[in-house]
């Protein structure tokens, strides 16, 4: 087995003893209460907006605390002496996070079709949900890397979606206009929302999703590269 | 013997400082030995042992580690090494035994987990949460986590800092009997104790400088005062002479005093490796 499978195999279960697993379970498990006193077509519109929650804060989130408490117990600097690079350890808690937002959708579609018999491309949504919860990782990274701990990450986590993530909220009620969604499209919150809606509600535009995508795709690259890489190391040696 | 880490005029800087932190320091590690790096706190100690581990990695100056330059080192590195931190460094929600076999999955050769466990009496504990563990019990656990790897060289910060004595005797035979079989161990501590029973060579480190490095016995020689002190019985109470050690086979008032008075005692008059780093550095041990 590869040290990356073991280091993933590794987050999994700290994720389980530490509870965020079952806690994001019993999350989904409100949203399906939810469906049950929801008709079809209010549930239809409210599942992106779900969805999108968990993959654009809930994984911000989860990914601080898991961050915080590793660096308070030590365990990042033990694992850089171990013969495992640090863009192993990355991988593992981005895909970790991934699982995450991806298992949250999963038990959302279940419950969707069980209750409302509502179907839609499940691929595509999760090869979305999977590009959006890379980005937010590496959000999540940034600010977790740029707080003294996890309450001023909190902190920095309530200005980023007030900045971002607010904005796109208010524009799935009808508050901002539809004329302006281009520009949204700069919140990485926006674009995972557009990507998330699209896919649940099978209404592609073609050049918002291509952009979306490759946004998300190329902003995780580069936090990746220049922010979280070359702070990770120096972070968990300092303390 | 040969060398396992050669350090030549190493200066470190953390970004935020104005000043070096570790200021043109020059020392060997030979192989089979171990070296204590002695200093008061904030003397650079763990910096040098965070760079010697490839921790810290912007440093100016030569490292060779067995003749490679450790910058050139990948991190297969760390399968020949062993790094005891001076905190804890385990997850608190698993058991300990969960923790150890977390961490020795990811090394090609792998100490006996039980062995060590038992040997530092963690063996009994090994299903408990290492959240439920006092700090003995993870500084002990730290230091099995650092021979998980059956490693070439041990680096051991503080490795006796909160133990007990029984324990913390049970942790220094362990390390003598590592490096009997040819380990070799960096040690940093501030604990002379550790030193005088442990460490083959030591360096004093003050300021990011290193003031002098040798072994604890030709310290004691340089430094140390040479005399004895003689206890003996006279008129129903103690008293005490102390006599030079130079010259002492002719000194006619103490053989005197050896045939005539009630000797209770006698000592070399030795002086301690404290007193000795405070003679050397001027500086106090904190």
């Amino acid at each position: 087995m590869s040290s990356l499978i073991k280091l993933i195999a590794g987050e999994l279960n700290r994720l389980v003893k530490y509870k965020i697993l079952p806690v994001s379970l019993v999350t989904a498990i409100i949203w399906i209460v939810i469906f049950l006193f929801l008709s079809e077509n209010e549930a239809r519109e409210i599942t992106p907006l779900l969805i999108f929650v968990d993959v654009a804060a809930m994984s911000i989130l989860l990914l601080g605390a898991s961050h915080h408490l590793e660096k308070q117990e030590g365990t990042i600097r033990t694992m850089m002496v171990m013969p495992i690079s640090m863009g192993q350890i990355l991988t593992a808690k981005t895909i970790a996070s991934m699982i995450l937002a991806i298992e949250s959708a999963v038990v959302t579609s279940v419950a969707l079709f069980f209750i409302h018999g509502i179907t839609f491309n499940y691929i595509v949504l999760l090869l979305f949900v999977a590009i959006a919860g890379a980005a937010h990782a590496a959000i999540g990274f940034v600010l977790s890397l740029r707080s003294r701990d996890f309450t001023s990450m909190l902190g920095l986590l309530m200005g980023y979606m007030f900045l971002f993530t607010i904005p796109s909220i208010l524009f799935s009620f009808g508050i901002i206009d539809a004329k302006y969604e281009w520009l949204l499209m700069v919140s990485p919150s926006h674009s995972a929302s557009h990507l998330i809606t699209s896919a649940v509600t099978g209404n592609f535009e073609i050049g918002m999703v291509i952009a979306g995508c490759l946004y998300l795709t190329f902003l995780s690259a580069v936090l990746f590269k220049f922010e979280v890489y070359p702070r990770f190391k120096d972070n968990a040696v300092r303390g | 013997m040969g060398v396992a880490f050669s350090v030549r005029d190493l200066h470190f800087r953390y970004p935020s400082s104005r000043e070096d932190t570790i200021k043109g320091i020059s020392f060997d590690v030979l192989e089979g030995e171990i070296f204590g790096l002695l200093g008061p706190s904030g003397a650079g100690k763990s910096t040098t042992q965070k760079i010697l581990t490839k921790l810290l990695e912007d440093y100016k100056g030569d490292i060779e580690y067995f003749g490679k330059n450790l910058k050139s080192m990948d991190s297969s590195f760390y399968e020949e090494i062993g790094v005891g931190f001076e905190v804890p460094v385990h997850f608190s929600k698993l058991t300990a035994l969960e923790n150890m076999r977390f961490f020795s999955r990811f090394y090609r050769k792998t100490a006996n987990i039980q062995e060590l466990m038992e040997r530092v009496g963690l063996w009994e504990y090994r299903d408990v949460k290492v959240a439920e563990f006092s700090k003995g019990m993870k500084v002990r656990l730290n230091f099995v986590r650092a021979l998980l790897n059956n490693p070439r060289v041990l680096f051991l910060d503080e490795v006796t800092n909160g133990l007990d004595p029984k324990n913390a005797r049970i942790i220094k035979d362990m390390i003598a009997e590592y490096r009997a079989k040819g380990g070799t161990v960096f040690l940093t501590t501030h604990l002379m104790n550790d030193v005088e029973q442990l460490c083959d060579r030591v360096a004093f480190c003050v300021s990011g400088k290193l003031i002098e490095i040798s072994t604890p016995r030709d310290l004691k020689l340089k430094y140390g005062k040479r005399e004895v002190k003689v206890e003996y019985r006279e008129n129903g109470t103690i008293a005490s002479a102390v006599f030079p050690l130079d010259g002492i086979g002719f000194n006619e008032e103490f053989h005197s005093l050896l045939k005539t008075g009630k000797v209770e005692t006698i000592h070399s008059g030795e002086t301690s490796l404290e007193e000795i780093f405070i003679i050397v550095t001027g500086v106090e041990m904190k």
